[in-house]
Protein backbone atom coordinates (compact mmCIF):
# COMPACT_ATOMS: atom_id res chain seq x y z
CA UNK A 1 0.00 0.00 0.00
CA UNK A 2 1.44 3.69 -1.06
CA UNK A 3 1.69 5.77 1.48
CA UNK A 4 -0.29 9.30 1.67
CA UNK A 5 1.81 12.51 0.58
CA UNK A 6 1.67 15.25 1.80
CA UNK A 7 2.64 18.45 0.38
CA UNK A 8 5.39 20.36 2.01
CA UNK A 9 6.13 24.03 0.63
CA UNK A 10 10.07 24.79 0.36
CA UNK A 11 10.96 28.79 0.02
CA UNK A 12 14.79 29.35 -0.70
CA UNK A 13 16.40 32.11 -2.80
CA UNK A 14 18.62 29.64 -5.24
CA UNK A 15 19.62 32.91 -6.53
CA UNK A 16 19.82 36.30 -5.45
CA UNK A 17 22.12 37.85 -2.67
CA UNK A 18 22.47 35.04 -0.37
CA UNK A 19 21.60 32.04 -2.67
CA UNK A 20 24.67 30.18 -0.86
CA UNK A 21 22.97 30.30 2.53
CA UNK A 22 19.37 29.36 0.86
CA UNK A 23 21.00 26.92 -1.40
CA UNK A 24 22.46 25.20 1.40
CA UNK A 25 19.13 24.69 3.37
CA UNK A 26 17.12 23.75 0.46
CA UNK A 27 20.28 20.83 -0.02
CA UNK A 28 19.28 19.86 3.77
CA UNK A 29 15.60 20.46 3.48
CA UNK A 30 15.33 17.61 0.49
CA UNK A 31 17.76 15.41 2.42
CA UNK A 32 15.17 15.58 5.80
CA UNK A 33 12.63 14.67 2.84
CA UNK A 34 13.92 11.64 1.52
CA UNK A 35 14.78 9.77 4.94
CA UNK A 36 11.33 10.79 5.98
CA UNK A 37 10.04 9.16 2.64
CA UNK A 38 12.12 6.12 3.10
CA UNK A 39 11.10 5.79 6.74
CA UNK A 40 9.44 3.01 8.04
CA UNK A 41 8.71 4.96 11.20
CA UNK A 42 6.25 7.50 9.12
CA UNK A 43 2.83 6.86 7.62
CA UNK A 44 3.23 9.07 4.96
CA UNK A 45 5.54 10.91 2.81
CA UNK A 46 6.32 14.56 1.80
CA UNK A 47 6.13 16.01 -1.51
CA UNK A 48 8.23 18.59 -1.82
CA UNK A 49 6.99 22.19 -3.48
CA UNK A 50 9.97 24.49 -4.55
CA UNK A 51 9.73 27.75 -5.11
CA UNK A 52 12.76 30.64 -5.19
CA UNK A 53 11.57 34.10 -4.96
CA UNK A 54 15.31 35.24 -5.99
CA UNK A 55 16.44 37.09 -3.04
CA UNK A 56 13.61 39.71 -3.95
CA UNK A 57 11.54 40.26 -0.59
CA UNK A 58 8.09 41.35 -2.40
CA UNK A 59 8.58 37.44 -4.50
CA UNK A 60 7.83 35.78 -1.44
CA UNK A 61 4.38 36.49 -0.98
CA UNK A 62 3.47 35.66 -4.27
CA UNK A 63 5.27 32.43 -3.72
CA UNK A 64 3.73 31.70 -0.71
CA UNK A 65 0.38 32.49 -2.07
CA UNK A 66 0.84 29.94 -5.01
CA UNK A 67 1.98 27.00 -3.10
CA UNK A 68 -1.38 27.56 -0.63
CA UNK A 69 -3.50 27.85 -3.78
CA UNK A 70 -2.17 25.67 -6.28
CA UNK A 71 0.07 23.10 -4.52
CA UNK A 72 -2.57 23.23 -1.27
CA UNK A 73 0.16 23.06 1.44
CA UNK A 74 -0.59 23.19 5.00
CA UNK A 75 3.36 23.43 6.08
CA UNK A 76 6.29 25.43 4.47
CA UNK A 77 9.79 25.56 5.51
CA UNK A 78 11.55 28.48 4.52
CA UNK A 79 12.81 32.18 4.67
CA UNK A 80 16.17 33.60 5.50
CA UNK A 81 16.52 36.63 5.99
CA UNK A 82 13.80 38.41 8.57
CA UNK A 83 12.64 41.07 5.75
CA UNK A 84 11.57 37.75 4.09
CA UNK A 85 9.75 36.11 6.95
CA UNK A 86 7.42 39.75 7.75
CA UNK A 87 6.24 39.14 4.00
CA UNK A 88 5.21 35.78 4.60
CA UNK A 89 3.56 36.17 8.20
CA UNK A 90 0.58 38.06 7.12
CA UNK A 91 -0.50 35.33 4.42
CA UNK A 92 -0.22 32.42 6.56
CA UNK A 93 -1.64 34.40 9.55
CA UNK A 94 -4.96 35.20 7.35
CA UNK A 95 -5.18 31.98 5.81
CA UNK A 96 -4.30 30.00 9.13
CA UNK A 97 -0.93 28.07 7.88
CA UNK A 98 2.70 27.17 9.50
CA UNK A 99 5.62 28.58 8.26
CA UNK A 100 8.53 26.32 9.74
CA UNK A 101 11.49 29.45 10.23
CA UNK A 102 15.04 27.78 10.32
CA UNK A 103 17.60 30.67 10.71
CA UNK A 104 18.53 32.52 13.41
CA UNK A 105 17.22 36.28 13.98
CA UNK A 106 17.16 38.94 16.02
CA UNK A 107 14.23 38.21 18.32
CA UNK A 108 10.87 40.34 18.81
CA UNK A 109 8.62 38.75 17.53
CA UNK A 110 6.27 35.69 18.01
CA UNK A 111 3.36 34.53 15.66
CA UNK A 112 1.63 31.74 15.99
CA UNK A 113 1.72 30.77 12.54
CA UNK A 114 5.66 30.41 12.73
CA UNK A 115 7.50 27.91 14.42
CA UNK A 116 10.79 29.61 15.02
CA UNK A 117 13.50 26.39 14.69
CA UNK A 118 16.81 29.07 14.60
CA UNK A 119 18.29 30.67 17.64
CA UNK A 120 17.07 33.07 19.34
CA UNK A 121 18.64 36.16 20.94
CA UNK A 122 19.73 34.68 23.89
CA UNK A 123 21.11 31.50 22.08
CA UNK A 124 23.36 33.38 20.31
CA UNK A 125 24.15 37.16 20.92
CA UNK A 126 24.07 36.72 24.82
CA UNK A 127 26.52 33.90 25.24
CA UNK A 128 29.23 35.35 22.90
CA UNK A 129 28.95 38.82 24.86
CA UNK A 130 29.33 37.20 27.85
CA UNK A 131 32.14 35.27 26.99
CA UNK A 132 33.78 38.38 25.71
CA UNK A 133 33.14 40.69 28.64
CA UNK A 134 34.48 37.50 30.95
CA UNK A 135 37.39 36.51 28.79
CA UNK A 136 38.66 39.01 26.19
CA UNK A 137 37.73 42.87 26.77
CA UNK A 138 35.34 45.20 27.96
CA UNK A 139 35.71 47.54 25.18
CA UNK A 140 34.55 46.59 21.40
CA UNK A 141 34.91 47.52 17.96
CA UNK A 142 32.04 46.42 16.03
CA UNK A 143 31.59 46.04 12.24
CA UNK A 144 28.25 44.84 10.51
CA UNK A 145 25.91 44.85 7.89
CA UNK A 146 23.85 47.41 7.69
CA UNK A 147 20.21 46.10 8.50
CA UNK A 148 17.89 44.49 11.08
CA UNK A 149 19.96 41.75 12.10
CA UNK A 150 23.11 44.01 13.27
CA UNK A 151 21.16 47.11 14.65
CA UNK A 152 19.03 44.67 17.22
CA UNK A 153 22.22 42.35 18.00
CA UNK A 154 24.90 45.73 18.18
CA UNK A 155 21.74 47.51 20.54
CA UNK A 156 21.65 43.98 22.51
CA UNK A 157 25.86 44.47 22.86
CA UNK A 158 25.65 47.97 23.82
CA UNK A 159 23.13 47.56 26.41
CA UNK A 160 25.31 44.33 28.15
CA UNK A 161 28.54 46.17 27.53
CA UNK A 162 28.00 49.62 29.12
CA UNK A 163 26.06 47.98 31.74
CA UNK A 164 29.38 46.33 32.78
CA UNK A 165 31.57 49.60 32.32
CA UNK A 166 32.18 48.71 28.96
CA UNK A 167 32.35 51.13 25.42
CA UNK A 168 31.35 50.32 22.35
CA UNK A 169 34.85 52.13 20.31
CA UNK A 170 32.83 52.57 17.10
CA UNK A 171 30.45 50.96 15.12
CA UNK A 172 31.10 50.99 11.56
CA UNK A 173 28.64 50.08 8.68
CA UNK A 174 28.44 48.78 5.40
CA UNK A 175 25.48 48.53 3.41
CA UNK A 176 24.49 44.61 2.45
CA UNK A 177 27.07 43.50 -0.38
CA UNK A 178 29.39 45.81 -0.24
CA UNK A 179 33.03 44.51 -0.09
CA UNK A 180 34.82 47.95 0.34
CA UNK A 181 36.19 46.96 3.60
CA UNK A 182 39.27 48.59 3.60
CA UNK A 183 38.50 52.61 5.40
CA UNK A 184 37.44 49.78 8.17
CA UNK A 185 39.99 47.36 8.48
CA UNK A 186 42.62 50.64 8.65
CA UNK A 187 40.72 52.06 11.31
CA UNK A 188 40.81 48.29 13.53
CA UNK A 189 44.70 48.28 12.22
CA UNK A 190 45.08 52.28 13.70
CA UNK A 191 43.37 51.57 16.81
CA UNK A 192 43.94 48.52 17.80
CA UNK A 193 40.60 47.49 19.72
CA UNK A 194 40.86 44.73 22.02
CA UNK A 195 38.14 43.30 20.24
CA UNK A 196 36.20 43.19 17.23
CA UNK A 197 32.48 42.66 16.78
CA UNK A 198 31.65 41.37 13.54
CA UNK A 199 28.02 41.44 12.15
CA UNK A 200 28.56 41.24 8.17
CA UNK A 201 26.89 39.10 6.20
CA UNK A 202 27.79 37.06 2.95
CA UNK A 203 30.67 38.70 0.94
CA UNK A 204 31.07 41.92 2.88
CA UNK A 205 31.90 39.42 5.70
CA UNK A 206 34.34 37.57 3.79
CA UNK A 207 36.52 40.60 2.19
CA UNK A 208 36.34 41.81 5.54
CA UNK A 209 37.47 38.63 7.17
CA UNK A 210 40.71 38.46 4.63
CA UNK A 211 41.65 42.38 4.20
CA UNK A 212 41.78 42.04 8.46
CA UNK A 213 43.69 38.93 8.32
CA UNK A 214 46.10 40.16 5.83
CA UNK A 215 46.38 43.75 7.85
CA UNK A 216 47.02 42.21 11.10
CA UNK A 217 50.11 40.30 10.06
CA UNK A 218 51.65 43.06 7.89
CA UNK A 219 51.16 44.97 11.67
CA UNK A 220 52.33 41.72 13.71
CA UNK A 221 49.44 42.46 15.59
CA UNK A 222 46.47 39.84 16.69
CA UNK A 223 42.88 41.27 17.17
CA UNK A 224 39.94 38.78 18.26
CA UNK A 225 36.99 38.62 16.15
CA UNK A 226 33.36 37.58 17.34
CA UNK A 227 30.99 36.41 14.97
CA UNK A 228 27.10 35.10 15.51
CA UNK A 229 26.95 33.68 12.19
CA UNK A 230 30.04 32.48 10.69
CA UNK A 231 29.14 28.95 9.77
CA UNK A 232 31.87 26.02 8.23
CA UNK A 233 30.99 26.57 4.37
CA UNK A 234 31.85 30.10 4.85
CA UNK A 235 35.19 29.53 6.48
CA UNK A 236 35.71 27.69 2.98
CA UNK A 237 34.82 31.04 1.03
CA UNK A 238 37.00 32.96 3.08
CA UNK A 239 40.47 30.91 2.76
CA UNK A 240 41.91 28.68 4.85
CA UNK A 241 44.24 30.63 6.47
CA UNK A 242 41.95 34.08 7.19
CA UNK A 243 39.33 32.09 8.29
CA UNK A 244 41.33 30.75 11.55
CA UNK A 245 41.08 32.49 14.87
CA UNK A 246 37.42 33.73 15.09
CA UNK A 247 35.16 33.04 18.22
CA UNK A 248 31.63 32.06 17.05
CA UNK A 249 28.61 31.15 18.64
CA UNK A 250 26.20 28.64 17.22
CA UNK A 251 23.72 25.81 18.25
CA UNK A 252 25.35 23.68 15.84
CA UNK A 253 28.89 23.18 14.41
CA UNK A 254 29.79 19.95 11.93
CA UNK A 255 32.38 18.78 15.18
CA UNK A 256 29.38 18.58 17.66
CA UNK A 257 30.33 15.22 19.09
CA UNK A 258 27.40 12.60 19.39
CA UNK A 259 26.18 9.85 17.61
CA UNK A 260 23.07 11.83 16.11
CA UNK A 261 25.93 14.48 14.35
CA UNK A 262 28.50 11.91 13.92
CA UNK A 263 25.60 9.92 11.78
CA UNK A 264 24.03 13.21 10.03
CA UNK A 265 27.22 13.90 9.31
CA UNK A 266 28.20 10.55 7.42
CA UNK A 267 24.65 11.10 5.79
CA UNK A 268 25.27 14.36 4.52
CA UNK A 269 28.88 14.06 3.10
CA UNK A 270 27.88 10.52 0.84
CA UNK A 271 25.09 12.32 -0.33
CA UNK A 272 26.49 15.98 -1.18
CA UNK A 273 30.45 14.88 -1.71
CA UNK A 274 33.79 14.12 0.99
CA UNK A 275 34.60 17.98 0.74
CA UNK A 276 31.31 19.14 2.24
CA UNK A 277 30.10 20.95 4.82
CA UNK A 278 26.59 21.07 6.89
CA UNK A 279 25.78 24.72 7.72
CA UNK A 280 24.34 25.82 10.92
CA UNK A 281 21.08 27.18 8.50
CA UNK A 282 21.31 24.03 6.45
CA UNK A 283 21.56 21.45 9.68
CA UNK A 284 18.50 23.71 11.39
CA UNK A 285 16.46 23.43 8.01
CA UNK A 286 16.88 19.86 8.33
CA UNK A 287 15.91 19.99 12.10
CA UNK A 288 12.68 21.90 10.67
CA UNK A 289 11.67 18.91 8.54
CA UNK A 290 12.19 16.41 10.73
CA UNK A 291 10.06 18.48 13.73
CA UNK A 292 7.63 18.68 11.59
CA UNK A 293 7.10 15.15 10.23
CA UNK A 294 7.42 14.17 14.08
CA UNK A 295 4.62 16.95 14.99
CA UNK A 296 2.25 15.38 12.18
CA UNK A 297 2.56 11.90 13.42
CA UNK A 298 2.21 12.77 16.70
CA UNK A 299 -1.35 14.53 15.63
CA UNK A 300 -2.32 12.17 13.32
CA UNK A 301 -3.19 15.14 11.23
CA UNK A 302 -1.45 18.04 8.80
CA UNK A 303 -3.86 20.49 10.69
CA UNK A 304 -1.88 23.30 11.31
CA UNK A 305 -3.46 23.62 15.33
CA UNK A 306 -3.43 20.08 15.64
CA UNK A 307 0.08 19.99 14.55
CA UNK A 308 1.18 22.88 16.89
CA UNK A 309 -0.10 21.02 19.88
CA UNK A 310 1.85 18.14 18.70
CA UNK A 311 5.23 19.72 18.23
CA UNK A 312 4.86 21.73 21.87
CA UNK A 313 7.41 20.24 24.27
CA UNK A 314 8.11 16.77 21.78
CA UNK A 315 11.40 16.93 22.17
CA UNK A 316 14.14 15.48 19.08
CA UNK A 317 17.28 14.07 19.25
CA UNK A 318 18.56 16.30 16.18
CA UNK A 319 21.97 16.35 15.56
CA UNK A 320 22.60 19.46 17.19
CA UNK A 321 21.46 17.67 20.19
CA UNK A 322 17.75 17.31 21.86
CA UNK A 323 15.56 20.21 20.71
CA UNK A 324 11.86 21.19 21.41
CA UNK A 325 9.16 23.63 20.66
CA UNK A 326 8.45 26.02 23.69
CA UNK A 327 4.60 26.33 23.24
CA UNK A 328 4.82 29.69 25.20
CA UNK A 329 6.53 31.84 21.78
CA UNK A 330 7.14 28.82 19.27
CA UNK A 331 10.55 29.24 19.67
CA UNK A 332 12.84 26.42 20.31
CA UNK A 333 14.81 25.09 23.33
CA UNK A 334 18.15 24.92 22.19
CA UNK A 335 21.68 24.16 23.30
CA UNK A 336 23.99 27.71 22.75
CA UNK A 337 27.61 26.78 21.97
CA UNK A 338 30.62 28.97 21.46
CA UNK A 339 33.95 27.78 18.86
CA UNK A 340 37.08 28.88 17.41
CA UNK A 341 37.76 28.41 14.23
CA UNK A 342 40.58 26.08 13.21
CA UNK A 343 42.94 25.06 9.84
CA UNK A 344 40.78 22.82 8.07
CA UNK A 345 37.80 24.96 7.96
CA UNK A 346 36.37 23.48 11.30
CA UNK A 347 35.30 24.56 14.86
CA UNK A 348 36.90 23.39 17.57
CA UNK A 349 34.38 24.17 20.60
CA UNK A 350 35.25 25.60 23.75
CA UNK A 351 32.19 25.67 25.52
CA UNK A 352 28.23 24.74 25.25
CA UNK A 353 25.34 25.01 27.63
CA UNK A 354 24.92 22.38 30.24
CA UNK A 355 21.37 21.68 29.09
CA UNK A 356 19.07 23.09 26.31
CA UNK A 357 17.80 26.98 26.98
CA UNK A 358 14.28 27.94 26.75
CA UNK A 359 13.98 30.35 23.93
CA UNK A 360 13.83 34.34 25.00
CA UNK A 361 12.78 36.01 21.83
CA UNK A 362 12.10 39.29 23.69
CA UNK A 363 15.28 38.75 25.89
CA UNK A 364 12.71 39.61 29.07
CA UNK A 365 14.74 37.30 31.16
CA UNK A 366 18.03 38.67 30.43
CA UNK A 367 19.77 39.31 34.28
CA UNK A 368 22.51 42.00 33.35
CA UNK A 369 23.52 41.20 37.16
CA UNK A 370 25.06 37.70 36.17
CA UNK A 371 27.54 39.09 33.49
CA UNK A 372 30.53 39.20 35.29
CA UNK A 373 33.23 41.38 33.87
CA UNK A 374 36.70 39.38 34.43
CA UNK A 375 38.76 41.28 31.19
CA UNK A 376 42.00 38.98 31.21
CA UNK A 377 45.16 40.55 29.58
CA UNK A 378 46.20 39.10 26.50
CA UNK A 379 43.97 38.95 23.80
CA UNK A 380 43.38 35.29 23.67
CA UNK A 381 40.32 33.80 24.81
CA UNK A 382 41.19 30.51 26.62
CA UNK A 383 38.37 28.84 28.19
CA UNK A 384 38.56 28.08 31.67
CA UNK A 385 36.51 26.98 34.40
CA UNK A 386 33.52 29.44 35.71
CA UNK A 387 30.18 29.57 37.34
CA UNK A 388 29.55 30.14 33.82
CA UNK A 389 31.47 28.52 31.83
CA UNK A 390 31.39 24.81 31.07
CA UNK A 391 34.46 23.63 28.87
CA UNK A 392 34.35 20.16 26.77
CA UNK A 393 36.27 18.27 25.87
CA UNK B 1 17.59 61.53 36.40
CA UNK B 2 18.09 58.27 35.01
CA UNK B 3 15.09 57.60 32.65
CA UNK B 4 13.74 54.14 33.05
CA UNK B 5 14.23 52.72 29.59
CA UNK B 6 10.88 52.06 27.59
CA UNK B 7 12.16 48.71 26.01
CA UNK B 8 12.53 46.80 28.66
CA UNK B 9 8.90 46.33 30.08
CA UNK B 10 9.85 43.27 32.17
CA UNK B 11 8.15 43.45 35.99
CA UNK B 12 5.53 45.87 34.81
CA UNK B 13 2.14 45.51 35.52
CA UNK B 14 -0.82 45.80 33.16
CA UNK B 15 -4.53 45.73 33.66
CA UNK B 16 -6.69 44.51 31.07
CA UNK B 17 -10.27 45.94 30.32
CA UNK B 18 -11.46 43.73 27.95
CA UNK B 19 -14.59 41.21 27.24
CA UNK B 20 -13.27 39.01 23.77
CA UNK B 21 -11.79 36.02 25.23
CA UNK B 22 -10.07 35.66 21.55
CA UNK B 23 -8.47 39.20 21.82
CA UNK B 24 -7.49 38.67 25.77
CA UNK B 25 -5.94 35.09 24.87
CA UNK B 26 -3.45 36.84 22.73
CA UNK B 27 -2.64 40.37 25.18
CA UNK B 28 -1.95 37.53 28.11
CA UNK B 29 0.09 34.80 26.15
CA UNK B 30 2.15 37.91 24.78
CA UNK B 31 2.67 40.39 28.14
CA UNK B 32 3.61 36.88 29.61
CA UNK B 33 6.29 36.38 26.96
CA UNK B 34 7.45 39.96 27.92
CA UNK B 35 7.70 39.08 31.54
CA UNK B 36 4.84 41.35 32.78
CA UNK B 37 2.13 40.62 35.00
CA UNK B 38 -1.69 41.07 33.98
CA UNK B 39 -4.60 41.86 36.24
CA UNK B 40 -7.70 41.60 34.49
CA UNK B 41 -11.16 44.01 35.16
CA UNK B 42 -14.66 44.03 33.52
CA UNK B 43 -15.00 47.35 31.76
CA UNK B 44 -18.47 48.12 32.46
CA UNK B 45 -17.45 48.31 36.66
CA UNK B 46 -15.82 50.88 38.26
CA UNK B 47 -11.92 51.29 38.05
CA UNK B 48 -10.08 49.13 41.28
CA UNK B 49 -9.08 51.81 43.44
CA UNK B 50 -6.67 49.06 45.78
CA UNK B 51 -4.38 48.85 43.07
CA UNK B 52 -1.88 50.24 40.89
CA UNK B 53 -0.80 49.50 37.32
CA UNK B 54 1.82 50.84 34.54
CA UNK B 55 -0.39 50.70 31.50
CA UNK B 56 -4.16 49.79 30.70
CA UNK B 57 -5.14 47.97 27.66
CA UNK B 58 -8.64 48.86 27.06
CA UNK B 59 -11.19 47.31 24.39
CA UNK B 60 -12.47 50.54 23.68
CA UNK B 61 -15.73 48.79 22.07
CA UNK B 62 -16.37 47.19 25.20
CA UNK B 63 -17.11 50.44 27.54
CA UNK B 64 -20.52 52.62 26.67
CA UNK B 65 -19.85 56.11 25.88
CA UNK B 66 -21.67 57.52 28.44
CA UNK B 67 -21.74 55.66 31.59
CA UNK B 68 -19.86 56.27 34.67
CA UNK B 69 -16.86 53.89 33.71
CA UNK B 70 -16.34 55.76 30.63
CA UNK B 71 -15.72 59.26 32.84
CA UNK B 72 -13.87 57.02 35.56
CA UNK B 73 -10.78 55.91 33.41
CA UNK B 74 -9.74 58.45 32.78
CA UNK B 75 -6.73 57.80 35.19
CA UNK B 76 -3.18 58.61 35.45
CA UNK B 77 -2.13 55.88 33.77
CA UNK B 78 -1.00 55.40 30.02
CA UNK B 79 -3.84 53.81 28.19
CA UNK B 80 -3.64 51.59 24.69
CA UNK B 81 -6.86 51.39 23.24
CA UNK B 82 -7.51 48.52 21.05
CA UNK B 83 -9.93 49.97 18.26
CA UNK B 84 -12.74 48.12 15.96
CA UNK B 85 -15.22 50.88 15.56
CA UNK B 86 -13.86 53.81 13.97
CA UNK B 87 -17.06 55.70 13.73
CA UNK B 88 -16.59 59.76 15.37
CA UNK B 89 -18.50 59.32 17.86
CA UNK B 90 -16.54 56.09 19.35
CA UNK B 91 -13.18 57.98 18.62
CA UNK B 92 -13.89 61.72 20.38
CA UNK B 93 -15.01 59.65 23.40
CA UNK B 94 -11.04 57.77 23.07
CA UNK B 95 -9.25 61.06 22.63
CA UNK B 96 -10.76 62.09 26.05
CA UNK B 97 -9.02 59.82 27.37
CA UNK B 98 -5.48 60.76 25.77
CA UNK B 99 -4.58 57.14 24.78
CA UNK B 100 -0.83 56.79 24.61
CA UNK B 101 -1.31 54.32 21.84
CA UNK B 102 -3.71 51.87 20.27
CA UNK B 103 -4.45 48.53 18.27
CA UNK B 104 -6.48 47.64 15.72
CA UNK B 105 -8.63 44.64 16.08
CA UNK B 106 -8.30 41.57 15.33
CA UNK B 107 -5.36 41.46 17.94
CA UNK B 108 -2.00 39.52 16.05
CA UNK B 109 0.83 38.90 18.54
CA UNK B 110 3.31 41.28 16.48
CA UNK B 111 2.24 44.76 17.23
CA UNK B 112 1.65 44.85 21.62
CA UNK B 113 5.14 45.18 22.77
CA UNK B 114 5.49 47.97 19.99
CA UNK B 115 2.25 49.71 21.56
CA UNK B 116 3.60 49.13 25.32
CA UNK B 117 7.06 50.72 24.07
CA UNK B 118 5.24 53.78 22.66
CA UNK B 119 2.86 53.80 26.21
CA UNK B 120 5.38 54.17 27.81
CA UNK B 121 7.38 56.32 26.13
CA UNK B 122 4.39 58.87 26.12
CA UNK B 123 3.70 58.46 29.55
CA UNK B 124 7.54 59.15 30.40
CA UNK B 125 7.31 62.41 28.34
CA UNK B 126 4.12 63.40 29.74
CA UNK B 127 5.84 63.15 33.43
CA UNK B 128 8.58 65.28 31.76
CA UNK B 129 7.08 67.69 30.04
CA UNK B 130 4.61 68.37 32.96
CA UNK B 131 7.69 69.02 35.24
CA UNK B 132 9.30 71.48 32.53
CA UNK B 133 5.81 73.01 32.03
CA UNK B 134 5.13 73.26 36.35
CA UNK B 135 8.91 74.81 36.25
CA UNK B 136 7.99 77.57 33.93
CA UNK B 137 4.77 78.49 35.63
CA UNK B 138 6.92 78.84 38.32
CA UNK B 139 9.24 81.62 36.90
CA UNK B 140 6.20 83.15 35.19
CA UNK B 141 4.80 83.36 39.05
CA UNK B 142 8.09 84.87 40.09
CA UNK B 143 8.47 87.74 36.87
CA UNK B 144 7.18 89.86 39.65
CA UNK B 145 9.37 89.47 42.74
CA UNK B 146 12.05 89.57 40.07
CA UNK B 147 11.32 93.18 39.10
CA UNK B 148 10.63 94.21 42.13
CA UNK B 149 14.26 93.17 43.60
CA UNK B 150 15.73 94.59 40.28
CA UNK B 151 13.94 97.86 40.82
CA UNK B 152 15.64 97.99 44.73
CA UNK B 153 18.81 97.58 43.68
CA UNK B 154 19.14 99.69 40.75
CA UNK B 155 17.94 102.47 43.32
CA UNK B 156 19.67 101.32 46.01
CA UNK B 157 22.97 101.24 44.03
CA UNK B 158 22.72 103.65 41.63
CA UNK B 159 22.67 101.10 38.38
CA UNK B 160 21.50 100.93 35.26
CA UNK B 161 18.61 97.93 34.74
CA UNK B 162 21.27 96.02 32.88
CA UNK B 163 23.70 95.97 35.52
CA UNK B 164 21.37 95.42 38.63
CA UNK B 165 19.97 92.47 37.05
CA UNK B 166 23.46 91.05 36.40
CA UNK B 167 24.56 91.37 39.62
CA UNK B 168 21.94 89.88 41.14
CA UNK B 169 22.22 87.26 38.51
CA UNK B 170 25.82 86.85 39.89
CA UNK B 171 24.66 86.76 43.49
CA UNK B 172 22.67 83.79 42.69
CA UNK B 173 24.85 82.05 41.39
CA UNK B 174 27.85 82.47 43.72
CA UNK B 175 25.08 81.85 46.07
CA UNK B 176 24.59 78.76 44.44
CA UNK B 177 20.48 79.66 44.48
CA UNK B 178 17.97 80.48 41.60
CA UNK B 179 17.08 84.16 40.58
CA UNK B 180 13.77 83.82 41.78
CA UNK B 181 14.86 82.42 45.05
CA UNK B 182 17.66 85.48 45.48
CA UNK B 183 15.03 88.36 44.17
CA UNK B 184 12.26 86.70 47.28
CA UNK B 185 15.14 86.88 49.74
CA UNK B 186 15.99 90.69 48.05
CA UNK B 187 12.43 91.61 49.04
CA UNK B 188 12.00 89.73 52.11
CA UNK B 189 15.58 91.22 53.33
CA UNK B 190 15.41 95.00 51.99
CA UNK B 191 18.41 94.63 49.99
CA UNK B 192 20.98 92.55 49.02
CA UNK B 193 21.17 89.50 51.86
CA UNK B 194 24.48 88.87 53.72
CA UNK B 195 26.53 86.50 51.14
CA UNK B 196 27.99 84.56 53.94
CA UNK B 197 24.88 83.17 54.99
CA UNK B 198 24.14 81.24 51.88
CA UNK B 199 27.19 80.33 50.97
CA UNK B 200 26.78 76.43 50.54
Amino acid sequence: MTKPSIPLGLVFSRSGPYAMMAREMEKSALMAVDEINQSAAFDFTFAAHLRDPGGVVTSYHAACDDLIRENHVEHIVGCYTSASRKQVIPIVERTERLLWHPARYEGFESSDNVIYVGAAPNHTVVPLVRHMLERIATDVFCAGSNYVWTWETNRVLREIVTNSGGRILAERLLELGDTTVDHIVKEIIDRRPPVVFNTLVGESSYSFMRALHAASIRAGIFIPVLSCSLCEPELKLIGPVASVGSITSSAYFESIESPENRAFVARWKARHGPDSHPSVDGQSTYVCVMLLARAIRRAGSTDVAAVRRGAANHRYESPQGPVWVDPDNNHCFLTPRLARSVPGCRFDIFWEADAPERPDPYLANLDMAAIVTKPTRGHDAVARRSNHLRVVK
Amino acid sequence: MTRPSPFSVRGRRALTLMRDERDLTIVRRQLNRLGMSVAEHDPAELPPMDETFDVIVLDADSVPIKSDPAVAWKLNIPIIALIGTETPSRLKWLLDLQPASFLIKPLRSAGLYTALVVAFDAAQRRIEEAAHVAKLEDRIRSRRVVFAAVLQVMRAHALSEEDAFALIRETAMRHRTTIEQLCADIIAAGGMPNRTSRTA
